[in-house]
């Protein structure tokens, strides 16, 4: 693990030539890491705003992914899939805050476990 | 002698053993007549199509009546008009056939295509001449039945009416899918279909418990015959992978397996296509009505009388001579299964026939009648004639239509009345002579009185055959008697019916207070034209004896020659060269090898003509005596002055208990209460409280431990957002440790 | 382009439609708002006339699944039509009657031109994921489809359990979403190549080298597991009864239809890239850790979908567990793969789950347009059991809609459904998945105690305890949908042969051979790497990682 950061290296420094794994690893962990924070975020946290959050939070951790993968096979596929996935975040978000400006009016309340008759 | 014989042709009709001379030359090309027959099949003009459609529309026309409350004949004259166009298409399929087999193709049903194999049974349609021959009666007696109906079943107009026309249409439907069909499927679709509207139509009465229980009981009765016909179609896609008849009649193995029947060489023949015989046999036995499933047919009179006419004595009941015949390449394989046929076809004939002479309600006499001439058919089939069996459908719907339509009259006009005991000398009474007169020429015909009658024709060609078919002599001696026999219990009918003193009592749907008051209600012009018309086809049938007489037994026998059904001289050439040196001589004393059966002696056939017909008159002077009138009526030797008796109680008294049993039908429906249905009712109860008090608790705690679960894993579907995430996400993490730690650790592989 | 134009002309009409719908839905006339359906109605039958006469698929993905665009696409518009028909009158419809009073119409409030808009997108975005033939294709073809049903539930009844059921559906379909895509960016991470033929090659060399590579394996099981949202297995099932119970009956039966179809082709398309060799040459198996996982999602979602079922009440709650079996099920036909190639139909597994997916379609249309049919005098639909009891009776068309779909739903003999399970149960023996098999036996056997329950209320008549009755929605072509289901879920067992033979075509498979992948269409690719060195040096990455 430590052995990843000691060669830690802006990806770009090499271009064209191949970006190695050991340049891939630290973008990798930090993808892994928002995507990790995300999930716990959006199992812990109430208040809606915060849980889409979350969820973007994970688009981007994979969207990171994505283009640390690109650099690393020297494709433009992963580029085009990040601008892709923040048009698709983009709109989710514009649902979201529809949807949660609709439910705040119902119920004066951002709790999503406000939301709970349904069950069974 | 006699009983070697009998014996010999219930278990090989071709014994190896016998072969000794007929090898080579015969067996070569014995199946070649059906390779020519199956070789070149074309693709029909698709207005055939309108045969089989035209009662479909019918039966939807006549549904949209019943649901707006038609009230008036509407729907009869709908089907009436529908079903005479199938009719005239049956005819211009006729006239226009050229000599070659083809299939109309309607939808694809089953296409399966896989690998190299398949499954075809496609919505379509194979016409040959032996569909023709059937389609040709079996439209052609529909129309003329449903104009008979028109006024038959005038009383019932409305919902009942339209329910009656509803019904006949899809039985038509359904006969020519049956008969038309170019694939098993479609023939089981058929017989199902035929057996379903029977159902219906024997429970058109359905607030009678009798006809409902006579209903249930053709049905269940036929559903042995339909598991038989079942097996045998997947058998044979089994054995022989196809079911299409094009196919199958073509197919190789068939045709070898033939060529070394027609040696008499079964022991090539795996027993698997032998059964195949079999079981389309049984399948034939229940549909047709034979011993042992025969008992249907009787109690299915307590549908209306066309109903009877139509598919229990004209159409329906023949579909088994029909699958016998369609598939007698597929018989000729089997070393059992055509010996079996007509033993089972005789002794139908011959027991059905002693239970119509002591029957007293005179639809059930013909009912009885119609089980005994189908075992003639089978009998015939039985005895490589199909020929024979053919022609005997085509007079038989002939005259049996009309002897029923004829009883049905009187059963209309006298409020019910069916009881030969209660009525007599109806043919005198005014409005009734066309209804006297007709009936005495079903009557002839049934009888089968020498050249007059076209029943004589195809009963003695049966005969004859009995008697040139070597190991079948006992056959041939049984149904000549049981031709006399026929004749009696017909004119049994004739005479105490329709001649002598007027006397009428009405039956039980009289409703007045006073019988004295009760006057018969003659029938109108429907019913007399169809009478008339089927009479006339009776007596025009004689004619198609003649027709092609010398090549092929007739104008039957033309139409039979192609198709399927039949098979060229070869195979049976073989089956006659292998019995011939030895029965034949043994039995019949020196014969050539021209005439290979004789009868006292003489040629079979003359010799039959004179066996048959003078026993047909024996059979009628018979009935005179005991049954006719005094005077010319009664063909001065009858001396019945009243209608209900007669000469023949002083003899019943006299000879105990037969006519007693043979009036409750030999005990055979007690018989087989005792035997299956009791039996299997105590084991129904037995197994109820078995299921009640083990199987129930087992169900339970079944059922139960289900439920249990629901309970404990209830909890997860909380409402609660977050619950829901964390166990997505917990449910993820387990799967993904499980996969990779636990599987891939065990599977030791990615 | 131009290939791939041909079979987008489907998704084209839809498209244009959706356009026109935005416009007609807001219009003040009332004439040409009520135009608004038809133009969905003819877009949709020109969606099918062109999905009939559409080539196979586009020339890049033509590799893996040559011949499925016909049939998944037809399939869509059928259904679609079918659920077209059951969600009139869903909005507006407390505006529309006080226009008719002569209220001014006012186009804040209408919510027509928005729903109908979305449930065109929304199909839209399913015929794109049958499209599919490239990873990022996929994923914006699968939020296509997920994105708009969210608000079609939000605005579809304006009760408080609409927004209930939407802000669940939203909020776990967005972390569904997410998790896919994780797995999507790992795929490839691993592959190099988000063009789905080219992924099946470089997997193939991989496995021919040894096996697939780690990241790839935890990539395509992440993938999986967050597709599973959208076909509502276990473990991401848990939104389907809450869901199905908030929104209006039209929209649940198009949430039982859609998602679930655009999860299963994803599925199929996912599943397609690692194939069902494992080194054996007669093919059979996936790879060991997806049909593990694979084998435990079914059975856990075939099981808990229907022990659940047994304790509701609510008949949409019902439905919604009996969705999440019919999943179950059908995920045994992704298990069991096509099967030998050239072999069967009983025999492959994927030509049984198209022809189930329309099955399903067509009985769960026909259920829920029955409940969509009734309402409470005070507009509620009806949901409980009791108000589907002795239907028969008084309601003798919808309770007879209702018994036949019902029974064809059990895998009743006669009836469409049993054709459609017959294929699932003899794939998974071909493939000798025996204990699943035994599994999917069983849990047919408890479905049948919920279903039989739905029979028995809807067929035998003690109406009395009754304290709200229901009545007949004032909405034709919802009884339309119902019964129109009936009639092909009766009527279908005779004429399936096309549809059959439809589903066996489009489920035409063929492998990808191990070996170099060409990348034409990467202009911008400076030197050539081989994808399985870079996948080796990936994998050593990975491990890196986890050590």
């Amino acid at each position: 693990m430590m052995h990843a950061f000691e060669t830690l290296q802006l990806a770009q420094l090499a271009f064209p030539a191949e970006m190695n794994n050991s340049v891939l690893a630290p973008y990798l962990f930090v993808s892994a890491a928002m995507f990790c924070i995300g999930l716990i975020g959006f199992m812990t946290r109430k208040n809606m705003i915060i849980m889409f959050l979350c969820t973007e939070l994970m688009f981007q951790a994979a969207g990171l992914s994505l283009i640390a993968f690109g650099r690393h096979h020297l494709g433009s596929d992963g580029q085009t899939f990040v601008i892709f996935v923040l048009t698709v975040a983009a709109a989710e978000a514009a649902m979201a805050l529809a949807l949660v400006v609709l439910l705040f009016r119902h119920r004066e309340s951002l709790s999503a476990s406000a939301w709970k008759e349904l069950n069974g | 002698m006699m009983t070697a014989s009998i014996l010999s042709s219930f278990t090989s009709f071709v014994s190896p053993a016998m072969v000794s001379d007929a090898s080579g030359d015969h067996g070569g090309n014995a199946s070649a007549h059906l390779a020519n027959m199956v070789e070149h099949v074309g693709i029909g003009p698709k207005w055939v199509l309108l045969i089989v459609f035209l009662p479909l529309l019918g039966f939807v026309l006549n549904a949209i009546y019943a649901a707006t409350s038609n009230k008036t004949k509407l729907p009869a004259w709908t089907t009436i008009a529908l079903l005479a166009a199938s009719f005239i298409a049956t005819l211009a399929m006729f006239l226009s056939y050229e000599g070659t087999p083809y299939t109309v193709h309607a939808f694809d049903w089953f296409n399966l295509h896989y690998g190299d194999k398949s499954f075809v049974a496609n919505f379509s349609f194979y016409v040959d001449k032996l569909t023709i021959l059937w389609m040709l009666f079996v439209t052609g007696l529909a129309t003329l039945i449903a104009l008979y109906a028109s006024e038959y079943m005038s009383h019932d107009i409305g919902a009942g009416y339209c329910r009656f026309f509803a019904a006949f249409g899809l039985f038509v439907f359904s006969m020519s899918c049956l008969v038309m069909g170019d694939n098993m499927l479609m023939l089981y679709l058929g017989w199902e279909g035929v057996g379903l509207c029977s159902y219906l139509l024997i429970g058109y009465f359905y607030k009678k418990p009798s006809a409902v229980a006579a209903a249930k009981k053709a049905f269940i009765v036929n559903r042995i015959g339909d598991l038989g016909l079942a097996l045998g179609i997947y058998l044979t896609f089994v054995h022989f992978g196809t079911i299409q008849y094009a196919e199958l009649f073509a197919n190789e193995t068939l045709h070898n397996y033939i060529n070394a029947a027609a040696v008499g060489d079964f022991s090539g023949i795996p027993g698997e296509a032998q059964w195949i015989a079999l079981l389309l046999m049984i399948g034939a036995f229940g549909k047709s009505a034979q011993f042992p499933l025969y008992v249907w047919l009787p109690d299915a009179m307590e549908g209306p009388t066309p109903v009877s006419a139509l598919i229990h004595a004209a159409t329906m009941v023949t579909a088994g001579v029909y699958l016998i015949a369609r598939f007698y390449p597929v018989f000729l394989i089997s070393e059992n299964a055509l010996p079996i046929v007509a033993w089972i076809g005789t002794i139908t004939a011959f027991l059905a026939a002693t239970i119509g002479m002591a029957q007293f309600d005179i639809k059930r006499i013909m009912a009885y009648s119609t089980v005994s001439q189908l075992g003639y058919m089978f009998a015939a089939l039985g005895m490589l004639s199909t020929t024979g069996a053919a022609f005997h459908v085509l007079t038989h719907a002939f005259f049996k239509a009309l002897l029923f339509l004829a009883c049905g009259a009187v059963m209309h006009g006298f409020a019910g009345q069916l009881d030969l005991r209660k009525l007599s000398g109806v043919a005198w009474m005014k409005g009734w002579g066309i209804v006297g007169v007709t009936m005495l020429i079903g009557c002839m015909n049934l009888a089968g009185l020498p050249y007059i009658t076209s029943g004589f024709y195809s009963k003695d060609m049966i005969l004859a055959e009995a008697f040139i078919t070597p190991g079948y002599r006992l056959i041939g001696w049984i149904l000549v008697i049981t031709a006399i026999m026929t004749a009696y219990y017909t004119f049994r009918v004739f005479f105490r019916v329709f001649l002598g003193e007027q006397h009428a009592e009405p039956g039980e749907d009289f409703h007045g207070d006073d019988k004295s008051d009760f006057h018969p209600h003659a029938p109108g012009w429907a019913v007399n034209t169809v009478l008339i018309t089927l009479a006339t086809c009776s007596m025009l049938a004689i004619s198609l004896a003649y027709i092609d007489k010398a090549e092929h037994h007739g104008w039957v026998g033309s139409m039979v020659a192609e198709s399927t059904a039949s098979f060229h001289s070869p195979y049976a050439g073989a089956v006659y060269a292998a019995h011939g040196g030895g029965e034949l001589h043994a039995v019949a004393g020196p014969v050539g090898h021209a005439a290979p059966g004789t009868v006292l002696g003489m040629d079979a056939h003359k010799g039959m003509i004179l066996v048959s017909g003078l026993g047909a008159i024996f059979g009628v002077f018979v009935a005179a005596y005991f049954h006719g009138p005094k005077g010319w009526q009664g063909l001065f030797v009858g001396g019945r002055t009243e209608a209900g008796k007669c000469r023949m109680d002083a003899v019943a008294k006299r000879m105990g208990p037969i006519p007693r049993m043979a009036e409750n039908k030999w005990y055979v429906d007690e018989f087989y209460a005792m035997v299956l249905v009791t039996p299997l009712r105590v084991i129904a109860h037995v197994f109820h409280w078995i299921d009640k008090l083990l199987l129930d608790g087992l169900v339970n705690l079944v059922g139960f431990l289900p439920r249990v679960f629901a309970w404990i894993i209830r909890p997860s579907q909380s409402g609660v957002l977050q619950g829901y995430a964390v166990s997505m996400v917990g449910g993820l993490a387990i799967l993904l440790f499980v996969v990779l730690v636990v599987v891939m650790r065990a599977g030791g592989v990615a | 382009m131009t290939e791939k134009l041909a079979i987008l002309w489907p998704e084209i009409f839809l498209f244009i439609a959706t356009c026109l719908v935005m416009i007609t839905g807001q219009w003040p006339s009332r004439a040409i708002r009520a135009f608004t359906p038809w133009i969905c109605a003819v877009a949709l039958f020109a969606a099918f006339g062109a999905a009939m006469s559409s080539p196979g698929s586009g020339s890049a993905h033509g590799g893996m699944f040559p011949e499925i665009v016909p049939y998944a696409k037809m399939l869509i518009a059928a259904v679609g039509m079918l659920i077209l028909l059951l969600l009139s009158g869903t909005v507006d419809r407390e505006l529309e009657a006080e226009v008719d009073a002569g209220k001014p119409f006012s186009s804040i409030r209408s919510n027509r031109g928005e729903f109908y808009a979305f449930f065109m997108f929304s199909l839209t975005g399913l015929m794109l994921t049958a499209s599919a033939d490239d990873l990022i294709w996929l994923f914006l073809a699968l939020e296509l489809t997920s994105l708009p049903t969210y608000i079609m539930v939000a605005i579809s009844t304006e009760r408080k359990k609409s927004l209930e059921a939407a802000v669940k559906y939203f909020f776990l379909g967005a972390l569904g979403a997410a998790i896919f895509l994780y797995g999507f960016a790992l795929i490839y991470g691993a592959t190099g190549s988000t063009n789905l033929s080219e992924i099946a090659t470089v997997f193939a060399t991989q496995t021919a080298n040894g096996g697939i590579s780690s990241l790839g394996m935890i990539g395509l099981l992440i993938a999986i597991i967050g597709i599973a949202f959208k076909i509502a297995a276990v473990p991401m099932h848990f939104y389907t009864p809450d869901v199905y119970q908030g929104a209006a009956s039209p929209v649940a039966a198009m949430l039982a239809f859609v998602p679930k179809t655009a999860g299963f082709l994803a599925l199929m398309f996912i599943l397609g890239t690692v194939g069902w060799n494992d080194g054996t040459a007669g093919g059979g198996h996936l790879p060991v850790a997806i049909e593990a996982t694979l084998w435990i999602m079914a059975a856990l979602t075939m099981t808990v979908g229907n022990i659940l079922a047994l304790l509701q009440t609510s008949v949409k709650r019902i439905l919604a567990y009996s969705s999440i079996a019919h999943s179950g099920y059908m995920l045994v036909g992704l298990i069991a793969g096509p099967g030998i190639i050239g072999g069967p139909f009983y025999q492959n597994g994927l030509a049984a789950v198209l022809f189930y997916l329309l099955t399903y379609g067509i009985m769960t249309v026909g259920v829920f347009a029955v409940l969509a049919s009734l309402e409470h005098r005070n507009g509620d639909e009806a949901d409980d059991m009791d108000d589907i009891r002795g239907l028969c009776k008084s309601h003798p068309v919808l309770g007879w809609t209702l018994v036949i779909c019902t029974l064809s739903m059990l895998g009743f003999p006669p009836l469409l459904g049993f054709l459609g399970k017959v294929g699932l149960f003899t794939s998974g023996i071909a493939a000798g998945q025996y204990a699943l098999i035994v599994i999917l036996g069983i849990n047919s056997a408890i479905a049948a105690c919920y279903y039989l329950r739905l029979v028995a209320a809807a067929y035998i008549d003690d109406k009395g305890k009754v304290s709200s009755p229901v009545y007949a929605s004032p909405f034709a072509t919802r009884k339309i949908a119902g019964v129109v289901s009936a009639f092909f879920v009766l009527f279908l067992l005779v004429f399936a042969q096309p549809m059959i033979n439809g589903a066996y075509n489009a489920s035409k498979y063929v492998p990808a051979v191990a070996g170099e992948v060409e990348h034409n269409d990467h202009t911008d690719r400076h030197t050539q790497s081989s994808p399985a060195k870079a996948d080796e040096d990936v994998a050593l990455t990975h491990k890196a990682l986890i050590d």
